[in-house]
């Protein structure tokens, strides 16, 4: 009978094992996050505990100016708050974070990709949303969809709808905005009073449409011919993205289909982008080789500097730049001050007094201003947690990553953002931050380091704070908020980079009179066409307009917007006939034809001389 | 005063001797300005293009370096421990470099040069071959290496020290067949009845390669560990590919922070200071041994 009994017991134990297993395990999962962030701190921190974890590692790999090292101490300071919520209440859990600095944030991407082959990456991937869909595609971001519908009452709904949009590939979050930033037009108050052209009110005539291209090429060009600004206008070097990537908009184009979900090659914004440009460079308003200038030593001294004539660096009267200038050029030496002859930062006061801004300009009466975004986000590694004890087990490995996720919601503090965007002068991406940018109190508090920040933070940001917490740039970060509401974001596709150089090849052609515009864009199209990746993914939409010019083709043309008394111009078709270049060309296919003819008859003398 | 023999190159005099200097020291102004430049900028407070007019003695640029700030704003990017442990991996990468080729060229040189086998000169062709490999040529092959080994056979936890274990091999595969070739030179200048006692006296080879033969190549070994060393500590393209992020050393910090567009958002002077130390080394070493490596080029190497 008791042998029975045990047979039976072992019978029961046999079948009840392979239930109780599961039981077990689910009873060992993480807590499900609830939307509280403090609760779901709590909870996970007890999960830890409990299941013998003490010390959790996490590292984090941030990229860009130096000034933006908010993008790694976020990270660092969200760790801290959790450390800090866990001590409060008895939880004897840790976390440290390790933080790794690239100032190229394109190398960091091709780093990050290669090292998340081995495992070696950072939990947490500080860098441009253009790359979540290249990363996302490939896996190696964690989805983290449900867990943001979980917090948007609480948090996203906070956040500006367009940058959580760019937090997306295929309708799932990959991302968190951590900053973002618009690209003004800016132009020199002291080149346009030269010029006597009053500024009042321009940003306003810009913002509805009234003040397009047009208006920028002639008012270059009367800056140029007054003697006024060496260039009309200067912009960036290398590439075509982000920058010039407004034109397409401004010209009503796009470059990115949300049906199909394609790149768009639209060839009639491009061709306009391209013809706008030629015009410059024809008319000696923008150098030709512009895309080759270096940064350091010519672009920026340039923006900033005083006119060649008076013993300066050259000057300019517009600028295509990003809102990260107006500190950049406070902290840099980009100025030769004509007193000193030395190279040296401008003050606060001295940007003020000499820059005005606005939005892109339309490109023509009839289409919209525009700016152009490009935020960083918070990424977590689809292997974030690898370095932790367990990591291999499924429970464990959820845990770790619910962390990582309430850190980055830590991190997107409106306090974090908004210190941020002071110090690396962007733009807040969440409106609560915004609206601290107008907050005296909490200006103050920036000002003398009273900020609710753990001591590593502040003794980490300090030097940075002294530096660019300033009236005077906060004033310029609060006036162009406005410009989000204008913003558009480059296409978040796997082959936009390879799209990008392509504009950049041709632009450079194009510049440097090698081509001219319908054959750039012609040329855009082929090499679309050749790439195997490209070509399955692009759409080419529009047509290169035939009779096309900047300005109208009169000799004498009025500038509108600008009520003053125009200048007489060509149209870019033709400057293109007019110029040097254009004539040279011609000049010197008739003497080389002149030259032949004059070979042929010597040698045909010679041999002739010979027979006889 | 010392004879010259008839075979000795006569020294150059007056004149002649004037015009050599002087030409050499033309040829060198490049360089010499490009050093000057960067010591002189890592003590001052701004590039120093001509120290007459623009240097200012300070060494707040060294504080700054070691304090992680590398920016005009004094952005803290690093901390002082991520600045020393980037030293610290050069150090790491450098000796455990010069460690595996002397190992290597000690044991290897001897064999060649002491004992006679089968292809032994075929092998010795093959070195001069092997070195004649660019290291960058050898790249996609040794990536495939590590890349296998370190995913299948390394956990999550030990993979950094599995690098520093790659990298500091790979390396000094490059370095090792034209160390061989240099000791296999000292070792051939050594006569082989020296050896011979000390086998006749029961010694075994091992013996007598320690006793009789390292303490008379002792010049040859110096240099080999020198430039193994350098090699290591210059190294850029392996320790940047094999490395992962958390592993920088001079090198790649150097190269981080000129890369891409980044050059115009580091501050210079800070830069000049971690290319001075990045320097120091190298003109340490070349300071106190040249008169080694002089000999170890002039007569170091016999095929």
């Amino acid at each position: 009978m008791r042998a029975k009994i045990l047979a039976l017991l072992l019978v029961a134990a046999l079948i009840a094992a392979p239930l109780a297993v599961p039981l077990a395990r689910a009873q060992e999962q993480p807590p499900e996050l609830t939307g509280n962030w403090q609760q779901d701190v709590i909870a996970l921190g007890k999960w830890f505990q409990a299941h013998g974890v003490t010390k959790i590692h996490f590292s984090v790999q941030a990229a860009g100016d130096p000034n933006s090292v908010m993008r790694m101490y976020g990270i660092v300071e969200a760790a801290n708050r959790i450390n800090k919520v866990w001590a409060d209440n008895g939880i004897n859990v840790k976390i440290t974070v390790d933080t790794y600095w690239e100032s190229d944030f394109k190398k960091q991407f091709d780093n990050f990709v290669t090292q998340y082959d081995l495992g070696q990456n950072g939990d947490f991937f500080v860098n441009s949303y253009i790359y979540i869909a290249t990363l996302a595609a490939d896996g190696r971001l964690l989805d983290i969809t449900e867990w943001v519908q979980k917090y948007w009452n609480s948090v996203f709904s906070d956040f500006y709808a367009p940058l959580m949009k760019a937090a997306q590939y295929k309708g799932k979050y990959y991302g968190i905005p951590q900053d973002t930033e618009a690209r003004p037009l800016y132009i020199r108050k002291d080149v346009a009073k030269c010029m006597g052209w009053d500024l009042t009110g321009l940003a306003e005539k810009v913002k509805k449409g009234e003040f397009t291209w047009a208006d920028v090429f002639l008012k270059a060009k009367e800056a140029k011919e007054k003697g006024c600004a060496d260039w009309g206008l200067i912009h960036r070097r290398g590439s075509a993205h982000p920058d010039l990537i407004q034109f397409i908009f401004a010209y009503g184009g796009k470059l990115y289909d949300n049906k199909t979900g394609k790149l768009v090659v639209d060839k009639t914004a491009i061709y306009k982008w391209f013809a706008t440009e030629a015009a410059f460079a024809d008319a000696g308003l923008l150098p030709r080789n512009i895309l080759d200038w270096d940064w350091a030593t010519q672009i920026h001294p340039t923006i900033v500097g005083e006119s060649k004539a008076k013993g300066g660096t050259g000057n300019t009267l517009f600028d295509i730049g990003g809102t990260w200038y107006w500190t950049e050029w406070q902290t840099k030496d980009y100025y030769l001050d004509p007193h000193t002859h030395q190279k040296r930062p401008l003050t606060p006061e001295e940007v003020k007094e000499k820059f005005y801004y606005t939005l892109f300009p339309a490109g023509e009466k009839g289409d919209k201003p525009v700016t152009l975004s490009q935020p960083f986000m918070w990424m977590i590694a689809a292997n974030t947690g690898k370095d932790n004890p367990h990591y291999n087990d499924p429970a464990y490995k959820k845990a770790y990553e619910e962390l990582a996720f309430l850190i980055v919601v830590a991190a997107s503090d409106p306090v974090i953002n908004a210190v941020h965007s002071i110090i690396s002068a962007h733009v807040p991406v969440r409106k609560q931050a915004s609206a601290l940018l107008k907050n005296k109190t909490f200006i103050n508090n920036l000002v003398n380091l009273k900020l609710p920040f753990s001591q590593q933070v502040i003794d980490a940001i300090a030097p940075i704070v002294k530096k660019t917490a300033n009236p005077i740039n906060i004033e310029f970060l609060a006036n162009v908020s406005y410009m989000l509401d204008y913003t558009h974001l480059a296409p978040s596709h796997p082959y936009y980079n390879k799209l990008a150089d392509i504009f950049k090849d041709a632009l450079d052609k194009v510049l440097k009179g090698e081509m001219k515009p319908a054959d750039a864009v012609n040329y855009v199209v082929q090499k679309v066409k050749a790439d195997p990746d490209l070509k399955d993914n692009t759409e080419i939409i529009g047509e290169i307009p035939a009779h096309w010019s900047l300005v109208p083709q009169a000799t004498t043309t009025t500038s509108p917007a600008a009520g003053t008394q125009g200048t007489a111009t060509t149209s870019p078709a033709q400057a293109q006939t007019t110029t040097g270049k254009k004539g040279g060309g011609h000049t010197g296919l008739i003497i080389g034809t002149i030259v032949l003819i004059i070979i042929i008859i010597a040698a045909w003398l010679a041999v002739r001389g010979k027979g006889q | 005063m010392m004879a010259r023999t008839e075979l000795e190159e006569p020294l150059a005099t007056g004149m002649e001797a004037v015009l050599i200097v002087s030409l050499l020291l033309l040829a060198s102004i490049p360089l010499i300005l490009a050093y000057t430049t960067l010591i002189l900028t890592s003590f001052a407070d701004t590039i120093v293009s001509n120290p007459w007019v623009h240097f200012h003695f300070t060494i707040d640029n060294w504080i700054a370096f070691f304090r992680g700030e590398l920016s005009t704003t004094r952005a803290r990017i690093y901390t002082t421990s991520q600045i020393l442990w980037m030293i610290g991996n050069t150090i790491i990468v450098a000796a455990g470099v010069a460690l595996v080729v002397l190992a290597g060229s000690i044991t290897s040189a001897y064999a060649y040069s002491r004992m006679k086998y089968r292809w032994r000169m075929g092998a010795l062709k093959l070195l001069l071959l092997l070195h004649a490999f660019p290291g960058v040529a050898l790249i996609v092959g040794v990536y495939t290496l590590y890349y296998y080994t370190l995913v299948k056979y390394v956990s999550l936890q030990h993979r950094l020290l599995y690098s520093f274990v790659f990298v500091i091999f790979a390396r000094a595969s490059l370095e090792l067949p034209m160390s061989i070739w240099i000791l296999k030179g000292f070792f051939d200048r050594v006569p082989w009845e020296l050896e011979w006692a000390v086998i006749v006296d029961g010694g075994s080879r091992w013996t007598a390669l320690r006793h009789a033969m390292l303490p008379l190549v002792k010049p040859g070994i110096a240099a080999v560990a020198i430039f193994a060393f350098l090699a290591g500590w210059e190294d850029l393209i392996y320790v940047m590919v094999f490395l992962p992020p958390q592993a920088k050393t001079l090198a790649t910090f150097i190269e981080g922070q000129l890369a891409g567009g980044s050059l115009e958002s580091s501050y210079l002077p800070i830069l000049a200071a971690a290319g001075t130390l990045y320097l120091l080394p190298t003109i340490l070493f070349f300071v106190f041994t040249q008169r080694l490596l002089m000999e170890t080029m002039s007569g170091g190497v016999k095929g």
